[in-house]
């Protein structure tokens, strides 16, 4: 923590009543529910006026080649239509792209996928916009295209960009593998692959763009990152950021797509249009040019070797791990890093080698999606720690408990990990909730077709960005005449609950209920650049701000309240918003006099709060360093039921634990916990978007999966374990991200306790269980 | 059609979806469109008293029929419960779901006071939730069900 919280966190918990800090670790009711539960008109598509005029994107209809001509007449004229927007109407950068510049908005000459926006056709009513859009003929040279990663890095193969198909490599250098093998009595090699998955939020991306007086425009739209769009828009538009305001309105789920480039896209051609025709524009993707034009997950190939001795103790590590970004890098970029420092999980490993590679593909593009990477890599290395236990004879839990990390020990880059490392006491809830041992025993001895199982899997995730770039956020905070507080950030709310859990900080410092806050829409004309929204690192980074805001006000409040009381600063208590004198509590003020009298005084009511975390420093020829400045652990125990003759199996129960250093609203924590479980198993089991040949042949819900009620297992448990962290306000840890990872490994390790079939690669469908050993045997190494 | 009590008599296109009409006629921002093909749900009305999703509907399949919407029921006692009952459960997260979800639980309220989970399952099943993982729906749902059959 740093210096600058630590002080204030002291000088806070001074003031703290009765020994605990006022509603940190209650259940706060969100500050968001009510207008959700009352259906008001608050999302993106809601606020659109009459006479707005609507933008539907069109895309490549073939994954590689040169564009050679396009015919619009047909499409200009459509009654309705105002025109078509394509490369020829952008008056700045023709970009929308997060990190590398490879991604055009509106494709030029090449396109690289069935994803790429040719264009948009803007008309008066969004049927008239469709119906033209479909008459648009675009004549294409195709050109050879390369649709799997390896292929890809074959020295022979057609390169996608000018720098050839690998985006970004990165390495992990730890001892010495070698010796680490030689010494070893067992070495395995095994290769695992995941899927690219749809983070599928209810609400598909959309934005809309009013023209304002000065040339610019004011857009509202449904994302993760105002400040980021804000910058792509007024690039493509050659407009100084002054001139773009963008204002995240309610947002019906993000989980990592919409801080990728898609909101970019949508918000740059509404505002593209505005400019133009001088009219508010609304651009909204439907569902399947959502699936088809936003970022997925990344596919993974993980490569893993593992040494180990006769007695279990892990000596040696080389893995590679090969992700397919499709045609652009997007986050993926960051994405490679985060499964790369993750590629040996839980675990001390003395000696690891790891090279990892983000391969362009003609397949639409991959980028960042809640647990970014970490899914992927914990999956390939808790199956390769199964798959070693089950060849030493070991029981898988015995086993990683002589491997897990736990204070003293180190990761893979090398961090020392110290006495904020809870997962001993996660693994223990799971352990005892699923009756580990017992089962265990009994189902060893089964007979008969239907089989039961346990599986095991565990979890470290980095917190803060880390690698990914300056971690910061901002928070302005305002006590209104009345008293109200309004409370601003450039961070967002998009379903986590998180800026709740900012306000629940300031609402303890300052000593008044979150009842008498209100959230500002986060906009870049009146908030600071505070970041992404993304790493789930709002309360972590988000919260240390709102502390620090808080607390300049709640001083100078408490020098008020002791001159209205007559009293001295230390005997000074504000509780629900009341303040009084703890030794004569009959003698009070109320938070209206307070703010009034301050008021009167002049004294300033508006405080911004800071925080940007300490350096995490890191080398990147070795990967050796602390990339992250804490970490959240993580336990699950999965338990399966398998129909040995059919392969159909079912999740009849989940235990899982995490380590949240402090849970500020434990109901959200849990809601983080419920609803990442479940999307997990979601991608454990059934999710799966497939592209053939570069088309994505699942693009709806009716075909690409996700868990409904009827899917959720019937048994859940989860348990909140609580190591405070340094760097979070009060020890709190990001949980947003983590809940995602656990259910594919320990399903898939479940179903081979359950029937001897290793399924090593995602979704585990029953007919992979059913072919497992034969699908085995077909699965090239890499 | 009677849209929340209120008879309105208007002229639509044979192609006009229902969805449309709540939305952008009546302004009924509640029905919220998440995929146009009946997939998730979160379209849901009830039509006759029977939950139907607004986007596979043709408004005109609706003259002279009873709609209801979430903004119709914002006065009813039991869907305060269950309103309170979201909200205490943290069933709605990012909340593009919960216009549906409610409509779903008030219609299951009608018919039984103390559901089991199995029956709270199949009533929302139609309806894609993709933050809470559903238990937090499920215990809501449960808890202002059981409200209801109190005195």
């Amino acid at each position: 923590m740093t210096e600058q919280v630590s002080e204030f966190l002291e000088s806070i918990e001074e003031k703290a009543e009765k020994g605990r800090l006022l509603y940190i670790g209650e259940n706060v009711a969100r500050v968001d529910s009510l207008e959700k539960v009352l259906g008001k008109p608050v999302y993106t598509a809601d606020l659109v006026p009459r006479g707005t005029a609507y933008a539907k994107l069109f895309h490549s209809s073939i994954p590689h080649g040169v564009i050679r001509g396009m015919e619009l007449a047909a499409a200009k004229a459509h009654p309705g239509v105002l025109g078509v927007l394509t490369w020829r109407d952008i008056p700045g950068v023709n970009e929308s792209s997060c990190i590398l510049p490879d991604r055009q908005l509106f494709a030029k000459s090449e396109v690289r996928s069935t994803g790429d926006i040719i264009g948009a056709v803007v008309a008066e009513t969004w049927p008239a916009a469709a119906d033209a859009a479909a008459s648009i003929k675009v004549e294409y040279e195709s050109l050879p295209a390369v649709f799997d990663p390896l292929e890809a890095l074959k020295p022979d193969a057609i390169k996608l960009h000018p720098n050839g198909n690998v985006a970004k490599q990165m390495r992990i250098r730890k001892g010495d593998v070698e010796k680490g093998f030689s010494q070893s009595d067992l070495v395995l090699e095994k290769t695992y692959r995941t899927q690219f998955q749809d983070a599928a939020p209810l609400e598909p991306e959309m934005g809309m763009a009013i023209p304002s007086g000065d040339g610019g425009v004011t857009v509202i739209g449904s994302m993760q990152s105002p400040h980021h769009t804000q910058a792509a828009v007024a690039k493509v538009l050659n407009l100084p950021l002054g001139k773009v305001r963008v204002i995240q309105a309610v947002t019906g789920g993000a989980f990592g797509p919409k801080s990728d480039e898609t909101p970019f896209d949508v918000c740059s051609t509404a505002s593209l249009a505005a400019v133009k025709y001088g009219k508010p524009v609304f651009c909204s993707l439907d569902r399947e040019d959502s699936m088809i034009m936003h970022t997925k997950r990344h596919p993974f190939i993980i490569r893993h070797k593992t040494g180990v001795t006769s007695d279990g103790l892990l000596l040696a590590d080389e893995a590679r791990l090969v992700s397919d970004t499709g045609a652009y890098a997007s986050l993926g970029v960051l994405v490679i890093m985060r499964a790369t420092f993750h590629c040996t999980g839980a675990y001390e490993v003395p000696s690891v080698k790891a090279d990892s590679y983000l391969v362009y593909t003609d397949n639409t593009y991959a980028g960042s999606l809640r647990g970014f990477g970490g899914p992927q890599a914990i999956f390939a290395i808790e199956s390769q720690i199964e798959e070693l236990a089950h060849k030493l004879g070991i029981d898988p839990l015995e086993f990683r408990l002589k491997n897990m990390l736990v204070p003293g020990k180190r990761n893979a880059t090398g961090a020392l990990m110290d006495d904020s490392c809870g997962l001993p006491q996660c693994l223990e809830k799971v352990v005892a909730s699923s009756n580990y041992w017992e089962k265990n025993s009994r189902y060893k001895a089964q007979t008969g077709t239907v089989r039961r199982g346990l599986g095991i899997s565990l979890l470290m995730h980095g917190n803060s960005l880390g690698p990914e770039g300056n971690d910061y956020g901002a928070v302005h905070i305002e006590i209104e005449k009345d008293g109200t507080i309004s409370f601003g950030t450039g961070l967002t709310e998009y379903g986590t609950g998180a800026v709740s859990g900012m306000m629940q900080v300031a609402s303890s410092v300052l000593g008044v209920p979150l009842s008498r806050f209100k959230m500002e829409r986060p906009d870049t004309s009146k908030h600071r650049e505070s970041g992404p929204t993304v790493a789930s690192r709002v309360v972590v980074i988000g919260g240390n701000a709102a502390l620090l805001a808080a607390g300049k006000l709640r001083s100078r409040l408490d020098a008020v309240a002791a001159e209205m009381l007559k009293v001295s600063g230390a005997s000074l208590a504000i509780v629900d918003g009341i303040a009084f004198d703890r030794r004569n509590p009959s003698t009070s003020v109320s938070w209206e006099a307070l703010v009034a009298e301050s008021y009167r005084r002049g004294i300033k009511m508006d405080e911004d709060g800071f925080y940007m975390a300490p350096p995490a420093p890191w080398d990147p020829e070795t990967g050796q360093g602390t990339p992250y400045l804490q970490y959240t652990w993580g336990a699950l125990v999965a338990e399966v039921e398998v129909d040995t003759e059919t392969g159909w199996y079912r999740v009849l129960g989940v235990h899982t634990a995490y380590d949240v250093g402090r849970a500020v609203n434990p109901g959200g924590v849990l809601g983080q916990i419920y609803g990442g479980t479940v999307q997990g198993i979601g991608y454990a089991t059934m999710e799966e978007l497939v592209q053939k040949e570069g088309f994505v042949i699942n693009p709806n819900l009716g075909d690409y999966y996700i868990p409904t009620s009827m899917d959720i297992p019937p048994e859940f448990k989860a348990y909140i374990v609580e190591v405070p962290g340094p760097l979070g306000p009060f020890g709190a840890k990001i949980i947003a991200e983590p809940p995602i990872v656990l259910p594919a490994p320990a399903i898939r390790n479940a179903v081979l306790n359950a029937t001897g079939v290793s399924v090593d690669d995602l979704p585990v469908t029953s007919e992979k269980v059913l072919m497992g050993a034969k699908q085995k045997q077909t699965q090239p190494s890499l | 059609m009677n849209v929340n009590g209120a008879e309105h008599s208007f002229h639509v296109d044979s192609t006009d979806r229902l969805i449309d009409v709540l939305r952008e006629r009546m302004g009924l921002k509640s029905v919220k469109e998440g995929c146009g093909t009946g997939d998730c749900g979160i379209c849901a009305v009830l039509v006759e008293g029977k939950l139907v999703n607004s986007c596979l509907m043709l408004a005109a399949q609706c003259d002279g029929r009873r709609v209801v919407t979430l903004e119709g029921l914002l006065d009813d006692p039991v869907m305060k419960r269950f309103q309170g009952s979201f909200v205490a459960n943290n069933a709605a997260q990012c909340g593009f779901c919960t216009p549906a979800m409610l409509l779903a639980a008030w219609d299951l309220a009608k018919h039984s006071s103390n559901p089991s989970t199995g029956e709270i399952k199949t009533a929302i099943s139609g309806i894609l939730c993709r933050c809470t993982g559903y238990y937090p729906i499920l215990d809501s749902i449960r808890e202002g069900c059981r409200k209801e059959a109190r005195p």
